[in-house]
């Protein structure tokens, strides 16, 4: 286990209890090891009723070195309709509102002991340690300028925020419980031009745009100057499953709810504007309908299909909206041209993860086949099967940082990196060489007069046409993929992986994060891998500020 | 808007199945493990209707001797021709054969669901077989062996074959298993086939089912003393053996080993481990590359902590809609509410409620049930 100088973090009284004696603190991949750094987690006394009924999901967030507003709780410059802000604001914290309101309560509850000891008392000690100098008895810090790296995540009833180069394990700097619904989705926006950057969509249906800043600059327990959509699920009361912002998208957002309906939001709006949508004249159909009035927000309503959206994923550039669902459908849309470019059916089962490469040249996807499926954009169709989990894949992404140890720099062979993880427990990395695929020896094709759909045809034959949704491949069609490694990193079913530059992050349903140093990431490389001393660290933060553009959240 | 619909009636409203009825069944002491799977059965679209179907025809053949399948003909059919929709039946007739026939049964100790299922379906083939002896022994109707046994491949066979009769339990739930074992000498494949009506699964802890029907094909070494007598070697040897999937069944019945004898502690113990199983399942352990789709329909949950003692509830899809019967109760629960019966990761957890056997129909064969 890691020490740390000041003995927060995993010391062997608490890892024994909560973590499995049998789980390794390391694993070996060909460009050396990986190594537990730290863990995060919520403050065990919380937990929470609701506590089961949710997955925990983690959200990577930068705050890039801006000198703060000075006018906190005030709607940040820049922001249009301040006036709905501001009255938002109120009602929220006004925290009584009509019995079916989703209001917040305070961090704790009712259970005050927890709360001395534990969250308030160092939100402001933390945010000392940060380096700025906090005017202790103020309700607002306002000299706080909040830059650096958080993740979010989110257990039961509660949305927590904590430093990641913290190494406190149970201390997040903010905690924030809701008492109507769960919270359940979250997405950052690090290059948001005004406040708000944070989304958060709830199991009511509910959505919450805030700024984070100014979640970390107030140091009570409520959510501050949040903008409310979908108010008591009035447009869509089913649950949010996935939530993100349109990259360079000025500030429209998109959520994808439980009943395959997908609403596109602008956050410049207010979200009490009247939107009603048609009725929905087949539910299997794919179908795009706009809000009638310029005021209405959401602004449109995507239905992709029957049954839950899963996942969905933005490309790079925001081109692309990739999704994943209950009908086990991968489906690829042109965003602006609103239209259903290409997509294919898993090996069987729902679909409960996707992630784009940053090229925007393949999408990745885990579902209830315990399959990894790689889609490739250029030939619309799985051209690979990953196959290693032991059971349902719940997190899929490509490491963008991963640069191939014996790449020569000429670009002529590309080698993807990606990760995923399962309710298997286990963290698996995968590496892509798309001229070492073998492709399985295939029957011939003209052997069947009936041989029609484009699913077995090699990619330089027929075209599939635009908008085609592929059928499931057949198993001996699709070649496969052993992974570089797996690890079984937690004990229990995992729910998602973020990689950054310096390290890989994986989060478990039941609301623990491993944070995973790289090799070489740390200086202690050498002998003793035991042991990282923590001061080595802390003259190295793990993630600069430079590269909060590449950093994404799959 | 009857004023006696009950709140399942309601919930479903216009949406309620034509023609369908939604029975809770009455518990006579510990009769759950029964309940549970008559119910699982009774929502097995193709089982249900060969036996409504062998009831009409039972009944102008005259009163033929009571037995396992005419009592459960009679109460498929009690149900199904029920004035109400919704409502209890007491299987009381079935349930009073049951334990008449298999002393196993008839103490009011909690028994197995999944025994329970073993012996009701081989009882309900052998009554079948027994029967099909007796029409054919009856020289007029020499022609096919028994109506509701003709299938197609079934050779006719002459004289005193063992050649095996298919009865229509056959159809829906058998399949073959071949078991293929290679002599790490001589290289020789021996294959044996067998029969079953269910696979049951070793499980373990977070885990999917698909990994578990993996880990029962995959390949096992013979060795040390339990090596393997190879006929061309004359000989024990080495050798690998592992279990195919030749015939998929129709219906597809998954038993998941959740009741485990631990040695050290010379008893049953109960593995809460949490098994994900999907909605739709394919088989990749097959002889042939098939990928023949399976739907779930119905699951079996061991309620408790134990295997001496619990409760067994099952849910069911109907018409695209998922029932949780306990019982004399039914309930509408939503698909996602499924999941909550995969098990816990944690050994010691307040969710007690476990899939125990999954029943999953082939579709595509059979396109036409919902």
């Amino acid at each position: 286990m890691i020490n740390s100088s000041n003995g927060m973090i995993s010391t062997s009284s608490t890892s024994a209890n909560t973590q499995s004696p049998g789980l390794k603190t390391y694993f070996k991949t060909p460009e050396g090891r990986y190594k537990l750094h730290y863990e995060k987690t919520h403050p065990s006394g919380l937990l929470h009723y609701a506590h089961g009924k949710t997955v925990t999901q983690g959200t990577l967030a930068i705050i890039k070195d801006k000198p703060a507003p000075s006018t906190p709780m005030a709607p940040p410059s820049g922001f249009s309709t301040g006036s709905g802000v501001r009255s938002a604001a109120a009602r929220l914290l006004g925290a009584s509102n009509g019995s079916r309101a989703l209001s917040f309560v305070g961090g704790n509850g009712g259970s005050k002991s927890i709360s001395s000891s534990s969250s308030s008392g160092s939100s402001s000690s933390r945010i000392g340690s940060l380096g700025t100098s906090c005017s202790s008895n103020s309700m607002i810090n306002s000299n706080f300028d909040g830059k650096g790296t958080y993740l979010i995540f989110n257990v039961g009833d509660a949305i927590f925020i904590t430093d990641l180069n913290s190494q406190d394990k149970e201390d997040p700097i903010k905690s924030i419980h809701f008492s109507n619904s769960n919270p359940v989705c979250h997405a950052f926006d690090q290059d948001a031009k005004d406040g708000h950057d944070l989304l958060i969509g709830f199991s009511s249906g509910d959505v919450y745009s805030v700024s984070l800043r100014q979640q970390l600059q107030d140091v009570g327990k409520k959510l501050v100057g949040a903008h409310h959509y979908n108010k008591d699920g009035s447009v869509n009361n089913s649950r949010c499953m996935s939530i993100a912002w349109v990259p360079g998208g000025d500030g429209a957002f998109v959520v994808a709810h439980a009943d395959g309906n997908l609403y596109v939001y602008e956050k410049s709006k207010d979200g009490a504007g009247d939107s009603s949508f048609p009725v929905i004249k087949d539910q299997t159909q794919f179908s795009v309908s706009h809000a009638r009035y310029s005021k209405s927000n959401p602004i449109a309503r995507w239905h992709i299909c029957q049954g839950s959206i899963n996942g969905i994923a933005f490309s790079n550039e925001g081109a692309y909206l990739a999704t994943v669902g209950r009908d086990g459908y991968l489906r690829v849309f042109d965003y602006s041209k609103e239209q259903l470019i290409c997509g294919g059916k898993s090996y069987y089962g729902a679909l409960l993860c996707c992630a784009w490469s940053m090229d925007a040249k393949y999408i990745l996807t885990g579902g209830e086949d315990d399959l990894v499926q790689v889609w490739s954009m250029e030939d619309r169709k799985v051209v690979a099967w990953g196959e290693g989990h032991n059971s349902w894949v719940s997190g899929v992404a490509f490491d963008s940082y991963w640069s191939s140890p014996n790449s020569d720099g000429t670009g002529e062979n590309v080698v993807y990196r990606f990760g995923s993880v399962g309710q298997d427990t286990q963290l698996l990395l995968w590496d892509l060489e798309m001229d070492e695929i073998v492709v399985p020896l295939r029957r011939c094709p003209g052997g069947s007069p009936t041989f029609s759909t484009g699913s077995q045809s090699s990619h330089w034959d027929s075209v599939i046409p635009v908008g085609t949704l592929q059928p499931a491949p057949s198993m001996r069609d699709v070649p496969k993929l052993s992974p570089v490694v797996a690890h079984r990193v937690h004990t229990e079913p995992l729910s998602g992986l973020v990689f950054t530059q310096e390290c890989v992050l994986t989060v478990c349903r039941e609301g623990h994060v491993k944070i995973w140093m790289r090799p070489g990431a740390s200086d202690s490389q050498s002998g003793n891998s035991e042991t990282i001393p923590s001061t080595s660290l802390k003259e190295k933060p793990l993630l600069s500020s430079k590269l909060g553009s590449s950093t994404y959240k799959q | 808007m009857g004023a006696a619909g009950s709140k399942l009636e309601k919930a479903l409203g216009d949406q309620f199945p034509e023609g369908e009825r939604y029975f809770g069944l009455e518990n006579f002491g510990n009769t759950c493990y029964c309940n549970s799977v008559l119910q699982a059965l009774y929502f097995c679209a193709p089982f249900r209707e060969q036996l409504l179907e062998f009831y009409a025809n039972s009944k102008n053949i005259g009163d033929a001797e009571e037995n396992l399948l005419t009592c459960l003909a009679d109460l498929f059919t009690q149900i199904s021709s029920q004035k109400k929709k919704t409502g209890v039946i007491a299987p009381k007739r079935f349930v009073q054969r049951l334990k008449k026939q298999n002393e196993l049964f008839r103490s009011y100790m909690h028994q197995d669901a999944h025994e329970f299922l073993n012996f009701l379906l081989n009882e309900l083939v052998d009554i079948l077989e027994k029967e099909a002896q007796a029409v054919k022994s009856e020289p007029e109707t020499s022609s096919p062996p028994e109506k509701t046994a003709n299938g197609p491949k079934h050779a006719q066979a002459n004289g005193v074959s063992k050649e095996p009769l298919v009865t229509w339990v056959h159809k829906n739930f058998q399949g073959i298993l071949t078991n293929e074992t290679r002599c790490l000498q001589c290289e020789t494949v021996t294959a044996r086939d067998e029969t079953f009506f269910d696979l049951s699964l070793d499980i373990e802890q977070n885990s999917s089912i698909t990994s578990c029907l993996k880990n029962f094909s995959s390949t096992e070494t013979l060795n040390a003393e339990d090596k393997f007598f190879c006929d061309k070697c004359c000989s024990l040897q080495e050798a690998q053996k592992r279990m195919k999937i030749k015939k998929p069944p129709h219906i597809l019945v998954i038993h998941l080993k959740r009741f485990k004898y631990i040695e050290q502690l010379g008893r049953y113990k109960k593995l809460s481990y949490r098994v994900v199983f999907p909605l739709e399942l394919k088989l990749s352990n097959t002889v042939e590359d098939a990928d023949i789709e399976y739907s779930l329909f119905a699951v079996v949950v061991h309620v408790g902590s134990g295997p001496n003692h619990g409760h067994y509830v099952s849910l069911v899809k109907s018409h695209n809609h998922w029932l949780f019967f306990d019982d004399e109760n039914v309930e509408m629960i939503d698909e996602s509410a499924v999941q909550t019966f995969f098990g816990s990761a944690q050994e010691y957890s307040s969710n007690t409620d476990h899939g125990y056997i999954l029943f999953y129909e082939s579709i595509g064969a059979s396109n036409n049930k919902s």
